[in-house]
This record gives C-alpha cells, sequence and structure tokens, in this order.
C-alpha cells in the first residue's frame, strides 16, 4: 500500500512539474524550417556564441509549413517560408513587423534583394538563399546543345528524365514554353497547356523534389529538371553535369527567414536573423547549400571555384529578368489535380 | 488426456460465478482511454474535415459540403485506389508464397535455433524502414551493386533499369512487409500439436493431404492475420512505393499525403481517408468471416 502511494505521489509530481512547464516562458528558439537546408554547424555556434538553444523541425514543402503552423501544432518562432508564401501570410496577417534596429546585418544584403515585390523595404521577411528552377544533363550521354524546357523532353531522353515532383513547377515550365505568364495559373491557361504537359510527362522517369541528383548521380536518368543547388552539387561532383537556364524564362525562388505572430520569442529570433546575415556564417551555408547567396559581404569570402559554380551563378543572367512566383490561392489543388491527372492517364 | 477432460462434468451453477467488479474496469482504463484519444477521435476528425470546405491558404473552413466525396469517386483517383490495391495483393500473395515455409521452418525447429531464427526475422526492425529503402536504391540503381555484380560476372553487358519501376515498388513491399506475414503464421505454426500431424499420417494419409487437411487449417489464423497485418498498410503506404517507384504512378497513399502537405486541401484528403478506411473495414470483417467460418 505504501509503494503505491510513493507512486502516485510521485507520479502527482511529475504531472505538477509538466504543468508549472507550461507556464513558464520557453527560453528555446523554435526554428521551422526546409530539410537539407540550414547547416547543424550554424545552429551549434548561434547557440555557442548566444546561449540561446535552438529546437529545429523540418518541413518539405510551403503548403506544409503553413499547415502545421495554421493548425497551431507548435510555436514556432522562425519559419523559412518561400516568396510567394511571404505574400501569402503578408496578406493574411500572419507575419510580425521585423524590428531593423535589431538587424544591423541587413546591410550585407545585395540590393538587389533588400525591398523585393512580396515584400517591400524587408518589413517582415529576410531573405535566406535564392535559386532557380534550369536544366542539368550528363554531358557524356547526352550531346547537346540543350536550351530550352522542350529539349529536355525528346523522344531520344524519353525514360531517361528526372523531374521535380511539384506541380506548380511543372507547369511553369509548360506555361513560360507557350509564352504564357508563370503566375498566370487560370483554368484556360491550364487547359491550354495540358497536351504539352500531357506529352512530356509521359517521358519522365522519375518525379523527385527531394534529391533529384540521386537520379542523375546513380546513372538512373540522364537529364532534368531540378533546383539550382542540386544542379550546383552535381557539377561539383563531377563537371559532367552541366547546367542550363532555359531560354523560355527563368523561375527563381528566394526563401526567406520571417517571424510568425505566435511567437513568444521575437528578440531571439530576430538575433538569429543578424547572426546568419554575417557573412562568415552566411559563408558556411553556402558551403554546405550551394544556391546563390542574396548576401554581397559573403560572397566576397567564397572560393572561385564556388563562384565558378555555373548552377550557383549563372554566367552573364541577369538576374532582373528571373520570374517570381506569387501566390495562386485555391489554384493550387487544381494545378495538384491536374499533373495528378497527366501521371495517371 | 483431452477424453478425460472433455468427459468430466464442470461444476456450474450461481454460487460459483463470480460477478466483474469494478476492478477489471479500473485496469483497462488506460486502454479505453488510449483508444479514445488515439484512435476513435482522431478518426472522427477525419470524417468531420472531409465534410467542410478549405480557404486559399488551405485552412479548413468548417460549413458543411458533399463536394470532396463527389470528387473523389473521380474515375482517376478510383483507378489510383485500384492500383494501389493491386499492389498491396501483388505483395500479400509473394509475402505468403515467401513466408509460409519459412514460418513452418522456424516454427517446427528445435527450440533453441528458433530464437535464433525469430531474432534474425526482427533484425531489420532495428533501422529504420526509410534508411532499409535507401540502402534498396543503392543496390539497384543503374551505377549500384547489382548492375555491378551482373556486369563483372558478365551476365549483363549493359546495366539493367531495376529502379524506378513496379518491380522496385513490389521488391520494396514485399522486403519490408515479410516479417509480418512471417510472425503470426509462425506463431500458429509453433502451437501446432505434432501429434495430430504423426496420427494423420498413421491413418494413411500422404504428405499433400496432411498438409491441405491438418496443417493448413490449423495454422489458417496465422495466415488471416498475417494477411491482413500486410494488406492493409501496404495499401496506404506512400514512402517506399514513392521512393523505389519514383513517382510517376502515385498510390492512393501519396495522393492522399500531398493533398495535406502541397495542395492545400486537407477536406479532400481526409474524404480520400475515409474511404480506404471503409476499405480496411471491409477487409476486417471479411477476414473475421473467414475465420469465424472456418471454426464453425
Amino acid at each position: 500500500m505504501t509503494k503505491h502511494k510513493t507512486k502516485l505521489f510521485a507520479a502527482a509530481c511529475a504531472g505538477a512539474l509538466l504543468l508549472a512547464g507550461c507556464g513558464k516562458k520557453d527560453e528555446t528558439l523554435k526554428l521551422f524550417s526546409w530539410s537539407e537546408y540550414v547547416p547543424q554547424a550554424v545552429i551549434d555556434k548561434f547557440t555557442e556564441e548566444t546561449g540561446i538553444k535552438v529546437a529545429v523541425e523540418n518541413y518539405s514543402s510551403n503548403e506544409e509549413m503553413l499547415a502545421k503552423l495554421l493548425a497551431g501544432g507548435g510555436a514556432y518562432d522562425l519559419i523559412q517560408p518561400s516568396e510567394y508564401t511571404v505574400q501569402a501570410m503578408i496578406k493574411e496577417d500572419l507575419l510580425q513587423e521585423l524590428d531593423q534596429e535589431k538587424i544591423p546585418n541587413l546591410k550585407n544584403l545585395a540590393p538587389e534583394f533588400r525591398n523585393m515585390p512580396f515584400d517591400p523595404d524587408n518589413k517582415f521577411s529576410v531573405p535566406w538563399m535564392a535559386g532557380f528552377v534550369g536544366v542539368v544533363y550528363n554531358a557524356e550521354v547526352v550531346p547537346g546543345p540543350i536550351v530550352s524546357y522542350k529539349d529536355v523532353f525528346t523522344d531520344e531522353h524519353a525514360g531517361r528524365i528526372v523531374v521535380l515532383d511539384d506541380a506548380r513547377e511543372i507547369v511553369t515550365w509548360g506555361l513560360a514554353t507557350a509564352g504564357i505568364p508563370i503566375n498566370d495559373v487560370s483554368d484556360e491557361n491550364l487547359a491550354t497547356i495540358t497536351p504539352l504537359l500531357k506529352d512530356w510527362l509521359g517521358k519522365v522517369k522519375v518525379f523527385d523534389s527531394d534529391s533529384p541528383k540521386t537520379a542523375m548521380s546513380n546513372g538512373d536518368t540522364d537529364i532534368g529538371i531540378v533546383w539550382s543547388g542540386e544542379g550546383a552539387l552535381l557539377f561539383a561532383e563531377n563537371p559532367k553535369f552541366q547546367w542550363v537556364m532555359p531560354v523560355e524564362g527563368v523561375h527563381m525562388f528566394v526563401d526567406n527567414l520571417a517571424i510568425p505572430k505566435t511567437s513568444r520569442n521575437k528578440d531571439k529570433a530576430e538575433a538569429f536573423i543578424n547572426f546568419i546575415l554575417r557573412p562568415d556564417i552566411s559563408k558556411m551555408i553556402s558551403d554546405e547549400f550551394p544556391y546563390y547567396n542574396p548576401n554581397l559581404e559573403a560572397r566576397a569570402l567564397l572560393s572561385p571555384e564556388q563562384l565558378n559554380n555555373p548552377a550557383s551563378y549563372p554566367p552573364g543572367f541577369d538576374l532582373t529578368s528571373a520570374q517570381l512566383f506569387t501566390d495562386i490561392g485555391e489554384q493550387a489543388s487544381k494545378v495538384d489535380e491536374l499533373i495528378t491527372t497527366i501521371k495517371v492517364q | 488426456m483431452a477424453v478425460t477432460a472433455a468427459t468430466a462434468v464442470l461444476p456450474t451453477g450461481p454460487s460459483l460465478q463470480r460477478r466483474a467488479g469494478l476492478g477489471p474496469w479500473f485496469a483497462v482504463t488506460p486502454m479505453l482511454g488510449w483508444l479514445a484519444l488515439f484512435v476513435i477521435v482522431p478518426t472522427l476528425m477525419l470524417v468531420v474535415v472531409s465534410f467542410c470546405e478549405r480557404d486559399a491558404l488551405g485552412r479548413i473552413v468548417y460549413s458543411f459540403t458533399f463536394e470532396n466525396y463527389t470528387r473523389a469517386f473521380d474515375w482517376k483517383w478510383l483507378k489510383i485506389l485500384g492500383v494501389s490495391v493491386w499492389y498491396a495483393f501483388l505483395t500479400t500473395v509473394i509475402c505468403l508464397v515467401l513466408g509460409y515455409p519459412v514460418a513452418y521452418f522456424i516454427g517446427r525447429s528445435s527450440e533453441r535455433v528458433r530464437g535464433l531464427l525469430i531474432m534474425l526475422v526482427m533484425i531489420p526492425f532495428w533501422t529504420s524502414f526509410l534508411i532499409r529503402t535507401y540502402a534498396w536504391i543503392s543496390i539497384l540503381s543503374q551505377e549500384g551493386l547489382l548492375n555491378a555484380l551482373l556486369m563483372t560476372l558478365k551476365i549483363t553487358s549493359a546495366p539493367i533499369g531495376f529502379m524506378y519501376t513496379p518491380f522496385a515498388v513490389i521488391l520494396g513491399l514485399v522486403y519490408n512487409f515479410l516479417p509480418f506475414m512471417i510472425l503470426p503464421i509462425y506463431t500458429s505454426v509453433e502451437k501446432l500439436d505434432g501429434s495430430l500431424i504423426e496420427a494423420a499420417y498413421d491413418l494413411g494419409a500422404r504428405p499433400a493431404r496432411v498438409f491441405s487437411r491438418v496443417v493448413l487449417p490449423l495454422t489458417q489464423p496465422g495466415i488471416a492475420a498475417g494477411i491482413l497485418l500486410v494488406f492493409v498498410p501496404a495499401i496506404a503506404m506512400f514512402a517506399i512505393t514513392n521512393l523505389m517507384g519514383g513517382g510517376a504512378n502515385p498510390t492512393i497513399g501519396e495522393v492522399i499525403q500531398n493533398q495535406f502537405t502541397r495542395a492545400r486541401n486537407q477536406p479532400f484528403g481526409a474524404a480520400l481517408g475515409v474511404l480506404l478506411l471503409a476499405i480496411f473495414i471491409f477487409s476486417l470483417w471479411l477476414s473475421s468471416k473467414f475465420r469465424r467460418g472456418h471454426e464453425a
């Protein structure tokens, strides 16, 4: 009987502690980020310098992040939305305004990455990394020249193609090829490009957004449309993997750090944003994930090899010609249904 | 022995019957609480959400609609469901054919060997199934281990594309679900009374007849459990089918996952989930009927 009581007492104490823990303000910074995007070394260094612990949770699409954030599952302090998601979240009043005085390192950003159309004056967001979607091919097998999206989907390449498993991206290549603005995803425009996409997707071997480079480096595919960071890693592994910016027009994405309204650790989140804008820290990110670094001061620290990687920093490419996504709202579901329909035909 | 027990008169009467007090109820409360919290409540939420609408950001709007269900009964989703059921069926059949002899062999081995063999079956569970699936990718890819072996042995001159095919999907599913077929059948085989088999032989039955009339009926509960444990999760599996199949022929699990993570359409995903649940309940009912039919 006594033993029983002791156990009960212990359980009650544990419960009380748990409740007490809930009431206390959380000291940990909760970062909700893309998988394969934030080097562990950067997080460790931040904790070492500031004493602030960081808990990381990952997602693999903007929609997944939105769904979890809006469901109120975790009280995230810092999220990493892409440009069109920042736009939608500002509109829905889901982000906190940044105190720019606490982020002096903003000055390190290249002028073209400050004041971007989705968030004028960087009121709510700060660019993390940018990148493109382009063509990568194995020059040992594919003779080339490859210049456009439609050069990918030829009969010779049928069954040897990898593309991103992302309905919005796939639709974008079709729209660009048809000469339609990439954000104009009306029902009519989707209908216009459907025959083209049917022809294209029938030739695709692998759909993979998480790691399309795997199918390329394993030799299962010879050509593909992938994220520039993946293309850069392939090129660094072996220069036979050539990178092409399609002539029809290139889609650029800008991933950002932002603080959701629900965060109660705004100070710490701003400290983290300022930290990653430091040139030496930003360089650490580029070392591991070779996307386009918007941080001018950090780019000065990169090796010639990194800067000459054609997928990371496409030579002679005019950044202002790249097109950004805008939020398409409920059409996202239609776009997804179209691609799924074509896949199962 | 058995005869004596059956003919003995069991003392029955009100004096010997015990009323269940509060004790047993108290004992099952944690289990009932668990079921309510993690099975009943989520299922009800799924059903409620499947009749809801959503806004531009994908938030659930609590206004009643049938639209998700009318959309779900379109040929393309049904076709995807059909392919998923077909994959699950093939996986179940192959697991049964491969797993039964293994389970039988293990179950009839000596006690010492049995423990060792069962441990060998269980060892893969020590590693996440995702990691084991990635291992298969490095074995099956064009520049992978299997192609290197085949080319060294001069069996093929050019690498074979094993990956990203229905073959790879089925292989991944069978590999992952095989232990779930072996273990329940093994439990049935272990309980099998050897003297019954001996008796069948003594009465002049041949091996095939002993198997079909004695062994098979007695291990039927294990087979039914194994089929259920493989078939049901195999229909909804999305990680293995996506990694091994390359996403060109999505399964219903992949489509449902997409509704939650990309298409901003949780209500539609929930509606497809409810349909899947209906299929599961139907297979459970079928399997329990199959078992009861056997016992009767």
